[in-house]
């Protein structure tokens, strides 16, 4: 069984190491402890012995190539051994000289020399730490095509991160997302991280698996909105009813009869959930949250009111907690207050609807062939077309109309 | 703020405590004209003195009686002159203190503070030096304190005094002759709130009591290195605030826990335990390492007490280790 020879790493900072000089040349014989190569660090030269007996079958990095640490230079084992698959399983991690690799001050102290052990053979499931999973599962990458730099061949976080920046998608199918940043004009950069990190994370997963299209709905709101005043008279400040109650609570009873938009994709199946909590998307600082009124169909408009204010409050001052945002069915995303006609929007994942509300403006519409002014709102539903199918999404939107331009209906 | 020493923060939060509430009293071995074994109460005689009761050389007494006075509406403060005599009085710590509040749903409580001085380090041998915090967390009814800076001390005593429930309060013997800033004044420390005492990104150290300040050192010695230690005091065991080391380990992606007590059944394989089944396992990136003492009892010889128990230069070996151990 041949063995695969690769870059000590000499000290604790040692990122890569240059081979100085093969010691044995390709089919020479060497023993255990045998000098084999020199390597030079950025600190000192050493030679480095070989932990295999056998013959030098190939040598992958010649002399004057820097190499990052753990990566294969050579490989050992018996004479005439057929190695050609072996070089086909490494041929993707030969060295490339690591000209831009940051070599960082070694410790002043000669640490000890590490043993390098060889990847651990193919079998079975591949050694990885959590947070090397967590990232893996992250980007979608096989664990088991990363060669990890840790004990046995554990595979780290900065082993996925590494990988992650090597992988240049094949031309025929890169995404236009991991094409090759062109080099762009010296600024002042502000990290992809925290909140804003998990924006720009599931908001590109959701483009990437939910093929999204457009439906679009005007709503009449004379109704909703003399309903709305009569009711808010009654209410104290904390229950009084938004545009965002009604149309919740609108949803709501909508969703109850179009269960498919109470959704997810999971794998092979489309799972329906049993409760219907609404999602209303809040602007913060930081970005967007999106805080979720639970079963608003078994809820009273002023309950809903209530939640929401208090939600928005909280998501206000960051004191939202996972189970304030979790498990939502649908969102609803209101620009109305910026003065927005119309938009669309990013389905929230994992739903599969999310309906993107403007402001509610006075327009000339025709009645009876005669023409009126009406408080007129437009909405847009951006519907997931792996599960919801466009006349589906026009039931249902119509249906939403429908209630919001009866608000009894609301009632059931 | 007015830097102090340990030892003198404790005796302030004492006098505080006595001045304030007129049910707060010490009972204790030595602790009246003598001014207890470490000194504690040096001084206060003269003031206090129908505050500071001395009794006869039985920890079990002592306690029994600490644990009578707090069910008839004392506030007993119990000094045990060796957290180690704390054995012989298991029973009413045990079986007393911590039970009868719940066995009596709650009409009874038991507003008693326990403090202790432990570890080793002063050359008194195994009976005299052991840090025992992991056998109280374990029970049920006791909250546990192990307060690291004079900071901490006063204001964790005080808050334990004022606590309803037991509260076992241990001293490391060494930490009574460290200073540190003490603001004037009353205030006071929440119990089950740990303290985040530095700061760092590469790894998180969870310390308790002795072991901060030694960690702190070791941090200070590895960001030569380049390597940044997060230093997060537990402050107290029980309650224990998970939620302040999943939040430093989510940030670090490792954690050593460092323990002056030895390893074997010890409190940092149950704070290894709950990161690994908290949000936090998701972003470990190394095995959770665990520096503590040797299983052996405290040795007489000063270097071999030195050996069974952590140092500065054993924290920083250990975590160098987990950066140099790729490959």
């Amino acid at each position: 069984m041949a063995t695969v020879v690769t870059m000590p790493k000499l000290g604790t900072t040692m990122m890569s190491g240059v081979i100085l000089k093969w010691l044995k040349k390709e089919g020479e014989r060497v023993e255990k402890g045998e000098p084999l190569l020199e390597i030079q660090t950025d600190k000192v030269n050493m030679e480095e012995e070989a932990y295999e007996s056998g013959v030098l079958l190939k040598i992958l990095a010649p002399e004057g190539t820097e190499v990052p640490v753990n990566q294969p230079i050579a490989v050992i084992g018996v004479e005439g051994e057929d190695i050609s698959s072996l070089l086909r399983e490494i041929s993707g991690e030969v060295p490339q000289a690591a000209k831009s690799a940051t070599v960082e001050a070694l410790s002043a102290e000669k640490e000890e020399l590490v043993a390098v052990s060889a990847p651990a053979p193919g079998e079975g499931k591949p050694r990885a730490t959590p947070a090397a999973r967590r990232l893996a599962r992250e980007y979608g990458v096989d664990l088991a095509a990363i060669k990890g730099s840790g004990p046995r061949g554990r595979v780290h976080k900065a082993d996925v991160e590494e990988h992650l920046k090597r992988a240049v998608p094949k031309p025929a199918e890169a995404p236009a997302a991991a094409a090759k940043p062109t080099p762009q004009a010296p600024g002042k950069a502000i990290p992809l991280s925290g909140i804003r990190g998990v924006i720009a994370k599931k908001m590109r997963e959701s483009v990437n698996t939910a093929p999204h299209y457009f439906v679009f709905m005007e709503i009449d709101m004379s109704e909703a909105l003399k309903v709305r005043e009569r009711i808010n008279v009654k209410l104290p400040e904390e229950e009084k009813l938004s545009i965002n109650t009604l149309l919740a609570k609108a949803a709501a009873v909508a969703i109850s009869e179009f269960p498919i938009f109470n959704s997810y994709v999971d794998g092979s199946n489309i799972v329906l959930k049993e409760e219907i909590n609404i999602g209303i998307a809040v602007a913060i600082e930081e970005g967007i949250i999106v805080p979720v009124i639970r079963n608003v169909d078994r809820k009273g408009l002023r309950g809903v009111a209530r939640e929401e204010r208090e939600l928005i409050a909280k998501a206000r001052t960051k004191a939202l907690k996972p189970e304030d945002y979790e498990g939502g069915s649908f969102t609803i995303s209101n620009l109305g207050m910026f003065g927005v006609p119309r938009f669309t929007a990013i389905i929230n994942q994992p739903e599969v609807a999310i309906l993107a509300v403007g402001k509610v403006a006075d327009k000339v519409v025709i009645e009876n062939e005669e023409m009126v002014v009406r408080p007129i709102m437009e909405v847009s539903l951006s519907s997931d077309h792996r599960v919801i199918d466009g006349a589906t999404a026009a039931r249902f939107l119509n249906r939403l109309k429908e209630i919001m331009e009866d608000p009894m209906q609301m009632a059931l | 703020m007015t830097e102090k020493m340990y030892i003198d923060a404790l005796a302030e939060a004492i006098r505080e405590e006595f001045d304030r509430d007129e049910r707060v009293f010490m009972i204790g071995e030595d602790i009246g004209v003598y001014g207890g074994s470490f000194g504690v109460t040096k001084g206060m005689y003269e003031k206090y003195k129908d505050k500071l009761v001395d009794t006869p050389i039985s920890e079990a007494s002592i306690v029994g009686v600490g644990v009578g006075c707090a069910l008839v509406g004392l506030r007993p403060i119990v000094e045990i002159m060796f957290s180690d005599f704390m054995m012989d009085a298991m029973e009413f710590i045990v079986n007393q203190a911590a039970k009868l509040s719940y066995m009596t749903g709650g009409q009874l409580c038991v507003p008693m503070v326990i403090r202790s001085p432990m570890g080793s380090g002063a050359g008194m041998a195994a009976q005299h030096s052991q840090s025992l915090p992991a056998i109280f967390a374990h029970i049920p009814g006791l909250k546990v304190v192990m307060p690291a800076t004079p900071y901490d001390v006063k204001g964790l005593l005080k808050t334990a005094v004022r606590d309803d429930n037991p509260v076992i309060f241990l001293e490391h013997k060494l930490l009574y002759w460290t200073k540190g800033e003490v603001p004037e004044g009353e205030y006071l420390v929440p119990l089950g709130k740990a303290d985040v005492k530095r700061q760092g990104g590469d790894i998180t150290l969870v310390a308790g009591s002795i072991m901060v300040p030694r960690s702190l050192e070791a941090a200070d010695a590895l960001a030569k290195d380049g390597i940044e230690c997060e230093v997060v005091d537990v402050r107290s065991l029980s309650p224990l605030d998970v939620d302040t080391i999943v939040s430093s380990v989510k940030k670090t992606g490792r954690l050593a826990i460092v323990e002056d007590d030895n390893e074997n059944f010890g409190w940092g394989a149950e704070v290894a335990a709950k990161i690994t089944n908290s949000e936090a396992f998701d972003f470990l990136d190394e095995p959770i390492l665990r520096v503590a003492g040797n299983n052996i009892p405290i040795p007489y010889s000063p270097e071999l007490e030195k050996a069974a128990v952590p140092q500065v230069e054993d924290v920083i070996s250990a975590v160098k280790g987990v950066f140099s151990r790729r490959g």
